[in-house]
């Protein structure tokens, strides 16, 4: 499907012209100039803080620009608030959907829209639902609550609900995070249905491949500026990586073992044996899952988010005990708890890890001690000697290549991949056994997503066992010696990696295992 | 020049407003007490005099504090763990009862006397707080309505006991039971022990929460839950603990005002000062050490509108006074988020370096 012609002479459907946005400390959009057209699909592509997201915010009224200019068909605009930029027909999709999850998809596509009928009964809503849903090609149950969809369903919704509101420009913030690949390509397909109705399409991405497949005309911002804007054809992912980082990125091979690498281990390091989990609902979450953790090897965990891979990361941490099954470490039971875990060297990257592993209000020593404030130095007699933590924050900043001011500043006041890159290395240096590491380059920006990616090589090479819990299968197989599958809290399948490839775990995600002819092992 | 809020305030500047603020009050309270015909310099002089500029107002002023300090000190320790105990009005009379029923009826040198009394007035505290802490420990009961509620409760009981079974039978005083026959000793003036024993306790919080694990578990839990269930720490039996501490502490400055200042239970004795410490805890903010400056600003507080009351004000002025002081610091404290960011300019050269670097 290509783009449809347009007149010459027609105006861009929106066109910035030196946009600036200012916050304290930070430049976050700098005199960036882009305009999009009738019938294209324009990727935003850059590395986090960038400024991509604070960009999309000022054209959707969430921020008002510090200086520049945004012209819409022509005419200068200026949104003071989102409901204006929806009623100049610009909408945007999240990368954190903004649905009422105790609500239906009918009531989420209602709410507070102008064009809803007074005193409407739920099957007005619905039978109206239905109709968008059939017009713009978006499949929904109207009925369903939200809470009860998946990701990618919910994605729809908040797409239908965009597009009800007659959008002619939706943009999209990391639309495919949270979707499988068959997901992503039903997405992609709708995207180029809708671009060919003359509308225009903004996706914000840092997955190469992805924008060279959907987009046609591609804009890097770097360090808030705008460097520069091609036609995808004239792309390759290799130059779009090195225009985004601003430097050549050399792709190493993981899988290769340095020099001296620790073998493979033979014997377990952490193994689950049946291990079930009940939420308190009573749903399981996890069933049945029998799972080998080896010195000196990477095993990922894929699956569609929400399939029980924040059960399975707490089990194999200790911050959860199964309701049924077993947890051994080093092959005996393990001692509960996850400060006991801890102890005997399991280390823990969470998923939110900003949320969970770090204290936000206290001082960056006193979140560095946060593994070892137990154990001379810093602990010992129940004291806590905050000089042996200052030292030790600096020993974690130091390696962690993380210039700190002052270690008493709460650690709030760094940068999310600043405080991503003291929790790795603080897990790293507990982390004896194994790592378990759950969505590791989530908010990050390639180049610090390969200094990660080297951490977790090195690791392996001191004889270390980690799982990495991500859902992108790319950096799982970069990484991994072995990939589990999750979907619906059961292990679909553990494969070798030199087996895996991308179609066969995108059908295992989706919980199907009957398909692939070749005779792997599947166990359930 | 612009300003922008940042997330955390500097404690040079919380101090500059907060002295803007205290002065403001004054000047505000100043121009309305001299709109009203008072002799505003008068006033000030003699408040000075009888509170900071007389042995008398100093022996009062540390008298004041030191109830203060260690209500301020329960709120504060419960804060730390990211709780709010509103009921040191009850365990302060909870603390005065059981110091008052041991003293009573408890014969025998002060030597033993005075330390049962403290350990009575601690258990009767503890046990006042038990309710709320293992409803909120085990239930998830919001901890500030249980520990408020509890505090009607205990005032009342206070009453009874005061006007029923423990009444004075010699001197039939109102609502008051007698003399209790052992006093905490006095160390200058009318100021007893409890003083130094007072900030001592402060100082020993300050050093516990810093320079223990224990302390550390309890920061780290009231600063981020997540983060402390993620470390695998004991919450739960951190969180009993702590209220658990609290109570005892607000009961101390009960068993305090009983053996060292007024030498009897009496109704409506705890005179707010549980209230209070919820306000010395907010000035202190969430610092044991800083609980004893903001005690002593909370007791000039007090002290001021006392000699303003003998001089034909009314207490409501007084009050009135007092919630300007506290709405004013309130104000400053806020006022102390805000910085001046760099004016946007446009920087035609040099090109700014990259955003990531900008952050920190």
């Amino acid at each position: 499907m290509t783009p449809p012609p347009v007149a010459p002479g027609t105006p861009p459907v929106l066109q910035l012209v030196g946009i600036s946005k200012y916050f304290p400390g930070v430049i976050a959009n700098e005199d960036v100039s882009l305009d999009v057209r009738s019938g294209e699909i324009l990727a935003l592509l850059g590395e986090n803080g960038a400024g991509k997201s604070t960009l999309m915010n000022v054209v959707t009224g969430i921020y008002q620009a510090d200086a520049g200019e945004m012209i819409l068909d022509g005419y200068g605009a200026r949104f003071s608030s989102p409901q204006e930029a929806i009623r100049a027909r610009i909408g945007m999709v999240h990368q954190h959907f903004k649905l009422v999850p105790a609500f239906t998809v009918a009531e989420n596509i209602h709410l507070g829209w102008a064009d809803t009928p007074r005193n409407a009964s739920p099957a007005i809503l619905e039978a109206r639902t239905r109709e968008l849903s059939e017009r713009f090609g978006f499949p929904v149950n109207p009925a369903a609550r939200v809470e009860d969809l998946s990701a990618g369903e919910q994605q729809r919704v908040e797409i239908l609900r965009v597009l009800a509101r007659k959008a002619r420009l939706l943009i999209l913030d990391e639309p495919t995070a949270v979707l499988t690949p068959a997901e992503a390509r039903d997405l992609f397909r709708a995207l180029r249905a809708f671009r060919a109705e003359g509308n225009a399409v903004i996706i914000i991405s840092h997955k190469l491949d992805e924008v060279m497949e959907i987009s046609d005309r591609v804009t890097i911002l770097r360090g808030g500026q705008k460097i520069g804007t091609w036609d995808t054809a004239d792309c390759s992912p290799r130059m779009l990586a090195a225009t985004m980082v601003g430097r050549e990125i050399v792709r190493q091979n993981l899988l290769l073992r340095a020099d001296g690498a620790a073998p493979r281990g033979t014997e377990a390091e952490l193994s689950l044996r049946g291990v079930s989990v009940r939420d308190e609902r009573g749903v399981e979450t996890l069933a049945d899952i029998t799972l080998d953790i080896f010195g000196g090897e990477i095993l990922g965990v894929a699956g569609v988010a929400g399939n029980g891979q924040r059960e399975l990361t707490e089990v194999l941490t200790g911050l959860t005990i199964p309701t049924r099954g077993q947890v051994l470490l080093g092959g005996r039971s393990a001692e509960p708890g996850a400060a006991a875990f801890a102890r005997h060297g399991v280390g823990h990257i969470p998923q939110d890890r900003l949320h969970s592993a770090l204290a936000p209000s206290l001082g960056i020593s006193d979140n560095m001690a946060l593994r070892e404030y137990g154990m001379p130095p810093i602990g010992g007699n129940g004291l806590y000697h905050a000089d042996a933590a200052l030292s030790l924050a600096r020993e974690i900043a130091d390696i962690a290549e993380v210039t700190i001011p002052d270690f008493a500043m709460p650690v709030r006041n760094l940068s999310g991949g600043n405080q991503q890159r003291l929790v790795a290395r603080r897990e790293i240096r507990i982390a004896s056994r194994v790592l378990v590491a759950a969505y590791p380059s989530r908010g990050l920006d390639i180049g610090a997503i390969a200094t990660m990616h080297r951490y977790f090589a090195e690791l392996r090479d001191r004889g270390v066992g980690i799982v990495i819990v991500s859902e992108d299968l790319e950096e799982l197989l970069n990484l991994s010696d072995r990939i589990g599958v999750l979907c619906h809290g059961r292990l679909m399948a553990v494969l070798d990696s030199a087996e895996a490839d991308i179609e066969r775990i995108g059908l295992l995600m989706g919980g199907r295992t009957d398909l692939p002819e070749t005779g792997a092992e599947t166990k359930i | 020049m612009r300003f922008q809020r940042f997330p955390t305030a500097p404690a040079r500047l919380v101090l500059a407003w907060r002295a803007a603020a205290l002065f403001a009050a004054a000047l505000i309270t100043g121009v309305l007490l001299a709109l009203s015909g008072r002799d505003v310099f008068e006033l000030l002089a003699l408040v000075l005099k009888s509170t900071v500029g007389s042995r008398f107002g100093l022996e009062d002023l540390a008298l004041f504090m030191i109830p203060l300090i260690l209500t301020g000190s329960a709120v504060t320790v419960t804060s730390r763990i990211g709780l709010w105990n509103i009921g040191g009005e009850g365990q302060f009379y909870l603390g005065a009862i059981g110091a008052a029923g041991v003293g009573l009826y408890m014969p025998g040198p002060p030597i033993l006397v005075l330390p049962a009394m403290a350990a009575a007035a601690m258990l009767c505290g503890v046990a006042w707080i038990a309710v709320p802490t293992f409803a909120r420990a085990y239930a998830g009961v919001n901890e500030i309505i249980t520990t408020l509620l509890l505090n009607f409760v205990a005032g009342l009981l206070t009453y009874w006991l005061a006007t029923g079974p423990w009444r004075d039978r010699v001197t039939g005083a109102l609502a008051s039971t007698g003399r209790i026959p052992v006093a905490i000793p006095e160390i200058w003036g009318v100021v007893h022990w409890g003083f130094p024993v007072a900030l001592l306790i402060a100082c020993g919080l300050a050093v516990i929460m810093t320079r223990t694990s224990w302390g550390y578990e309890v920061r780290i839990s009231g600063a981020n839950p997540g983060a402390a269930r993620y470390a695998g720490m004991p919450m739960r039996a951190r969180v009993i603990a702590v209220m658990l501490l609290s109570g005892a502490l607000a009961a101390l400055a009960g068993m305090f005002e009983v053996a060292g200042t007024v030498h009897r239970l009496q109704g409506g004795m705890a005179d707010n000062f549980g209230y209070l410490g919820i306000v010395v805890a907010v000035l202190a903010r969430k610092s044991c050490l800083a609980v004893i400056p903001a005690a002593l600003l909370m007791a000039l507080i007090l002290d001021a509108g006392i000699v303003l009351q003998t001089q034909q004000l009314a207490a409501t002025v007084v009050l009135a006074i007092t919630g300007l002081v506290l709405l004013l610091i309130a104000i400053g404290d806020e006022l102390a988020h805000y910085r001046p960011v760099a004016p946007v300019v446009r920087p035609a050269s040099p090109r700014l370096p990259p955003a990531s670097k900008t952050t920190i």
